[in-house]
């Protein structure tokens, strides 16, 4: 009974430590150990990874609770997450997102109230982000946060019923044929089933960007919100996934997590090197297959052109659309901004869009259910 | 129905590793464990891992050990239950009627006939409820199907029993045992998996690896066996997009015999890479430092 209370406590202590585990687990990490020769401790440890752990990041967690509370020792001094670059002076790790436009450090440190104060604020809807007050920027990303979006959509191997389909609907016709031997054949016709494609987002948010990179972020909120299968990633020097960060229901939060998990918010670019963490981590692996990528960066790329040239052309072959979204295009999306890496990756892109101002997120928001 | 997994189970992790050993599967403490574990709780078990670390192949040896049936639903985007659980055969359904009408046979009992079994095609999972604990059940690159597949597995790996309206409700005698293996192309749902015992299988270590080679080439020599090894974990430290699979390593092996050699030199390894390196980008990456990929420990 007390070995029991051990193991329970096992499951605690895993629980203290932000693993989920529930009690469900714990029952079955105790059968499993009274099925095996509980004085073991290496079948104990075997059966608590099996029963307890699901999913593989956790598994370092796992081995070292399980080394303190079974062996003793002591944990380690919580290193820094390794993987985490300097942050700059002045720059704090956990920015907030929705308060810290530019243009707002003129020792106004009051926090932005995004109610019903800036409510009275007039919309322009073809004012760039960046001419923008802090007020107008809260009141568009409130409009944004409405804005339906639609992912775009690709045909699948399923049918469905569609009256004017161009094929017709055998098995149901059999169906019919048998139950009502004697009526005559209606004929039903069937046609392809859509169902939305991935989308993935990735954003620049470095330091050129920075008039533009947190009303991007909102439309990928409301796109998250929107559809299932997006997938949002940021990236200045480094590439960082940001898609379960805004999974909450409170936008404000949500970006505040989001920001939380860049390190490097409104550094340098280096476009080239994150496309490729991209393509190596996720895209490779499926993550794009069949989707359509969202760029949306300004082009200022401080690596190699010769390395986002080569990223792109990748990321290419493991997508379905590519589409650059440059604020710096404007209005006219026709011809390439000037910029190396825009010329880099030129040759690559489906498509270009601008988004520098919210009727042209609205009009991108549009075309994109068209675009698969 | 005679079996009774109950007597079949291995009675240690011990006697589990070598039944699967003898079946020419290498499996490691912890993959044991979770298996034997599985089998005792009747709980589905969930690996994943890298692509080629032998995750199916466990599955395929699972049932060669206990004398189970193994049955394999590869899923893919789009799958359905249709193809999943079962199907009613219509042409020959409407064959029967035809034949019924000739002869003028229309009473109940000949109608009710039509949705007899002989009708009904089963698909993997409808053949493994009603198979029980004789089958292995393997749910392949589960990660492939769609959210709404993996809802509808979880209800099944509930209960396992299919309700089949012209029928009734089929609920196993008793529980196949279950293998779900994942690429991890996509995270599956929390849901599912608390459902399952988890387990993630990695690399082999390079004795480890020698092992595998020597139980599944057998006849390919040692020292070619070691240099093949050693190469193969060279290759994975490499910042490779496809790093290779002990599939791959077993495929070297073979290829390698195929040619006759019985050592691995550079140009031994540029005539065979193919084998290994799967990547346009990594094939280069690889070609550029091949001397010192096979070079001697």
């Amino acid at each position: 009974m007390e070995f029991v209370a051990r193991l329970v406590g096992f499951g605690h202590a895993l629980r203290d430590e932000g693993l989920p585990v529930g009690s469900d687990d714990v029952v079955t990490f105790c059968s499993a150990v009274s099925e095996l020769t509980p004085s073991d401790l290496e079948d104990v440890y075997w059966s608590g990874r099996t029963t307890l752990v699901h999913r593989r990041d956790h598994l370092p967690l796992y081995d070292e609770v399980f080394r303190r509370y079974f062996l003793g020792h002591q944990a380690p001094a919580k290193p820094e997450p390794s993987e985490s670059e300097p942050i700059a002076q002045g720059q704090s790790g956990t920015l907030n997102v929705p308060h810290s436009e530019p243009g707002t450090q003129t020792g106004d440190d009051r926090p932005m109230v995004l109610g019903r104060q800036a409510s009275g604020v007039d919309i322009q809807r073809d004012k760039r982000f960046a001419e923008c007050t802090p007020g107008e920027l809260a009141a568009l990303r409130r409009i944004m946060a409405q804005v339906r979006l639609e992912p775009p959509r690709r045909r699948t191997r399923r049918r469905r019923r569609d009256p004017s389909g161009a094929r017709l609907d055998i098995r149901r016709m059999a169906r019919d044929a048998m139950r009502l031997s004697h009526a005559a054949p209606v004929l039903h016709r069937v046609t392809r089933a859509e169902r939305a494609r991935p989308l993935v987002l990735i954003l620049d948010i470095s330091g050129s960007m920075a008039d533009y990179s947190r009303n991007l972020l909102q439309f990928a909120y409301s796109m998250r919100r929107a559809a299932q299968r997006v997938e949002v990633f940021c990236f200045g020097t480094r590439l960082t996934r940001i898609t379960p960060a805004l999974d909450r229901r409170n936008p404000d939060d949500a970006m505040k997590l989001a920001a939380g998990r860049v390190l490097d918010w409104d550094g340098g670019t280096r476009i080239g090197v994150s496309l490729d963490t991209f393509i190596r981590r996720w895209g490779r692996k499926g993550l794009s297959r069949g989707a359509t990528v969202v760029i949306c960066s300004d082009g200022l790329d401080r690596g190699e052109p010769a390395a986002l040239a080569d990223a792109m052309e990748r990321l290419g072959r493991l997508c379905h659309r590519t589409i650059w979204m440059n604020p710096l295009a404007g209005d006219d999306v026709e011809t390439l901004p000037n910029t190396l890496g825009m010329m880099a990756a030129g040759p690559f892109i489906d498509s270009l869009e601008s988004g520098h101002d919210l009727a042209s997120l609205e009009r991108f928001a549009g075309k994109l259910p068209h675009v698969g | 129905m005679s079996d009774q997994p109950r007597n079949e189970t291995p009675a240690s992790v011990a006697d589990l590793q070598a039944q699967l050993r003898s079946a020419g599967y290498l499996a490691s403490r912890g993959l044991a464990t979770a298996t034997l574990i599985g089998m005792r709780l009747g709980r589905p078990i969930l690996l994943e891992g890298e692509v080629g670390v032998g995750k199916t192949e466990m599955a395929k040896c699972l049932a060669q050990i206990g004398g189970r049936e193994l049955i394999r639903l590869q899923c893919y985007e789009g799958i359905d239950t249709y193809q999943a659980l079962y199907e009613w055969d219509y042409a020959r359904q409407m064959l029967h009627v035809r034949a019924l009408s000739e002869s003028e046979l229309t009473d109940a009992a000949a109608v009710s006939g039509l949705y007899g079994p002989e009708f009904l095609i089963e698909r993997p999972l409808l053949s493994a409820i009603k198979a029980g604990s004789s089958a292995v059940l393997l749910i392949d690159e589960v990660d492939r199907a769609d959210d709404e597949f993996e809802a509808f597995l979880l209800e099944l790996l509930s209960d396992f029993q299919i309700t089949i309206p012209e029928i009734g409700t089929v609920t196993a005698a008793s529980r196949p045992m279950v293998v779900l293996t994942s690429n991890r192309t996509r995270e599956l749902h929390d849901a599912l998996k608390r459902r399952c015992l988890y387990h993630w299988i990695g690399y082999p270590s390079f004795e480890e690896e020698i092992e595998i080679v020597r139980l599944r080439a057998p006849d390919a020599v040692a020292t070619l066996a070691h240099k093949v090894v050693a190469a193969v974990q060279r290759l994975r430290d490499m910042d490779l997009a496809k790093p290779p699979g002990i599939a791959e390593t077993l495929d070297w092996v073979d290829a390698l015999g195929v040619l006759g050699t019985d050592d691995l030199d550079a140009a031994a390894a540029a005539d065979t890479i193919g084998a290994v390196i799967k990547d346009r980008d990594d094939l280069e990456l690889v070609e550029a430092e091949l001397d010192r990929v096979v070079a001697d420990a």
